[in-house]
């Protein structure tokens, strides 16, 4: 089963949310959508749901086209950010409703949400209001839902930015374990670049509705194809240092070592990260972030220099990477 | 205590500012119940203490008010039932509208749905007064006087822009993922009314009810007009006839006996859904 988009795209008011996305996304495959907010990554989620029709170009699950069926002719299982359920009804209720009505008899629902209540450690909790679940509790109630839909595609859109950090950490293994073993296409959509890394094969980074690159973490970290894809790829960000030729050269604060001689600086501040330290130096060409072990010492002459290699050299006027 | 001159202060203040609420709630009370209780005590008074207040009297206190009104042809629970009846009539008619063409308004853009909301407050505002005449013409052309559904329906048609307003805010208030996921679940419009929106907006559906039955109880001008059979009568215009019954005296105990009688199921109604009420209006006010 595999997920294709083919130039997808929906304009509102002559103004395009999202344009032109074409990709692929396999069987067992992760893929995450990232951007700043407003990029398009949601609208791409409820077009692939059928839940906003699309402007231009066809989505199709297997081959199969989807693009103009209702949601509910199509297979799939969204997660939304805030989990959307129902006030009024209990857990297993909440379940039950879709089930009932896509005609699936009383003792086939009691056992199959019984078995996906247990997958998600909430059978205790079937007869609570999702009032008087905590944040990820109901989370793994609305992930439930998903499963019980058994969809073609998974669909998760910020399923965890109403959790805390800590939570955060723990809920994604089993995140991966409960979605990612169902061996289908899914897409995950999340602002966090480092939430993205952590989840996805392959990540999407949307800028203005525009797919800018599709690639492997490794990749996009160490080969963007532009300063957009650099800058918001890895924390803390790239260096962007610009040059005598016009050029944007990009380099990545961890490349950046002291030496006996290259760009001169200034200690500005430094902010311990327990595992390295972040220091901020003032040079003639602006800012310098540079990640160093917490053992480093700094000497009293500053003096920065990298490899040639670590460079990523982009046109300072499109943004655009330049071949090295 | 004593060693914070801040706190005393301003507990003295807040001690003040406490007993001019009450007193200003107490007033309230007063200038609202007042006339009810007033009614209360003329409906249970002989004629005779009603004119000396201050004599006394073997006789104060009777029943005989509520005798007569509740004996008089026909009885006086017939009108009370021929409101209920156009009452629950015109409510059921009205949501029946309103519910459909508010979450549709709630779904429309911005621009147009702020055109609909204008042209409903317009509605709303008009004198509905003005339009007695021209509605009596319409009855009589299509020969609907004398029948207590065809009353709902100018009720139900006057009643639109409020309750069409209520439920508009109550669903733009719902929060949109929720129906979203219902359509990923596959369930359709209907299907979606019945499991998702209707109890969700539930308050807000009860205070607009509500408010139209209050409107179909109170209404006075078009029953007058639409209805002269006395079986058919609705309680403001059977109590104005019993008002009117004498050219000679004025009946005051019956009248406020029929005004006791006629608030009782109000009275019930707003005590059985009173916070659904409450919930209903602030939710559309702070949405405004």
């Amino acid at each position: 089963m595999t997920l294709e988009l083919r130039q997808v795209g929906r304009n509102i008011n002559n103004q395009w949310i999202v344009e032109n996305l074409t990709m692929t996304v396999a069987d067992n495959e992760c893929l995450a959508l990232v951007g700043p907010s407003g990029c398009g990554k949601s609208t791409t989620l409820r077009l692939i749901a059928g839940l906003d029709p699309v402007s231009t170009g066809s989505v199709q699950i297997s081959g199969r086209d989807i693009t103009t069926l209702s949601p509910a002719e199509r297979s799939v299982g969204m997660v939304f950010q805030s989990y959307a359920l129902l006030p009024h009804l209990n857990v297993f209720e909440n379940l039950e409703l879709g089930l009932r009505i896509r005609g699936v008899s009383k003792r086939e629902r009691t056992s199959k949400i019984r078995q996906v209540l247990d997958l998600v450690q909430l059978w205790n909790r079937a007869n609570n209001r999702p009032a008087e679940l905590s944040g990820g509790q109901r989370q793994r109630v609305a992930l439930a839902r998903a499963l019980l839909r058994e969809p073609e595609v998974y669909l998760l859109d910020e399923p965890m930015s109403n959790l805390d950090a800590q939570l955060r950490e723990d809920i994604r293994p089993e995140l991966r374990r409960l979605v990612l073993e169902q061996r289908k296409p899914t897409i995950y959509v999340t602002h966090d670049q480092h939430e993205a890394m952590a989840m996805a094969q392959r990540i999407a980074v949307l800028n203005e509705g525009k797919i800018e690159q599709i690639d492997t973490p490794y990749n996009l970290y160490h080969n963007p194809c532009s300063l957009f894809v650099a800058r918001f790829i890895g924390r803390p960000q790239i260096n962007c240092l610009k040059d005598e030729s016009g050029h944007i050269r990009g380099v990545r604060p961890e490349a950046i070592r002291f030496s006996d001689s290259g760009l001169s600086g200034k200690l500005q501040s430094r902010e311990w990260l327990g595992n390295s330290q972040l220091l901020f130096l003032e040079t003639q060409q602006g800012v310098i972030r540079i990640m160093a072990p917490p053992e480093q010492a700094i000497p009293e002459q500053i003096r920065l220099t990298w490899r040639a290699e670590d460079e990523i050299l982009f046109n300072a006027e499109t943004g655009l990477r330049l071949s090295r | 205590m004593a060693r914070d001159h801040g706190g005393a202060k301003s507990g003295c203040r807040s001690l003040r500012k406490m007993k001019a609420a009450r007193f200003m709630i107490i007033a309230l009370l007063i200038w609202s119940l007042g006339p009810l209780a007033w009614q209360l005590y003329t409906s249970f008074c002989t004629d005779q203490a009603l004119v000396t207040p201050f004599a006394s009297l073997d006789q104060r206190w009777t029943l005989v008010h509520y005798q007569s009104v509740l004996n008089s042809n026909p009885p006086f629970i017939r009108y009370l039932f021929n409101s209920l009846f156009a009452g629950v009539v015109s409510t059921v008619l009205t949501l029946l509208l309103a519910i459909p063409a508010s979450y549709s308004l709630s779904k429309l853009g911005k621009r147009s749905a702020l055109f609909f909301k204008c042209l409903l407050i317009g509605c709303a505002l008009f004198p509905y007064v003005l339009l007695f005449l021209a509605l009596l013409e319409i009855a009589r052309y299509l020969q609907l006087g004398n029948s207590l559904i065809a009353l709902a329906i100018p009720y139900a048609a006057l009643s639109q822009p409020l309750a069409v307003l209520l439920l508009t805010n109550a669903f733009s208030d719902l929060p949109p993922e929720l129906e979203d996921a219902a359509r990923v679940e596959g369930l359709s419009v209907l299907q979606r009314f019945r499991w998702v929106l209707l109890p969700l907006i539930s308050p807000a559906i009860a205070s607009t009810a509500i408010l139209v039955f209050l409107f179909s109880w109170n209404e006075y001008p078009i029953a007058l007009t639409w209805i002269s059979d006395s079986d058919q009568l609705t309680l403001p215009v059977a109590m104005a006839r019993i008002a009117g019954s004498s050219i000679h005296s004025v009946p005051y105990g019956p009248y406020a006996a029929a005004t006791v009688i006629g608030s009782i199921p109000l009275i019930i109604l707003v005590m059985v859904f009173q916070k659904p009420i409450v919930s209903g209006l602030t939710t559309g006010a702070i949405k405004g």
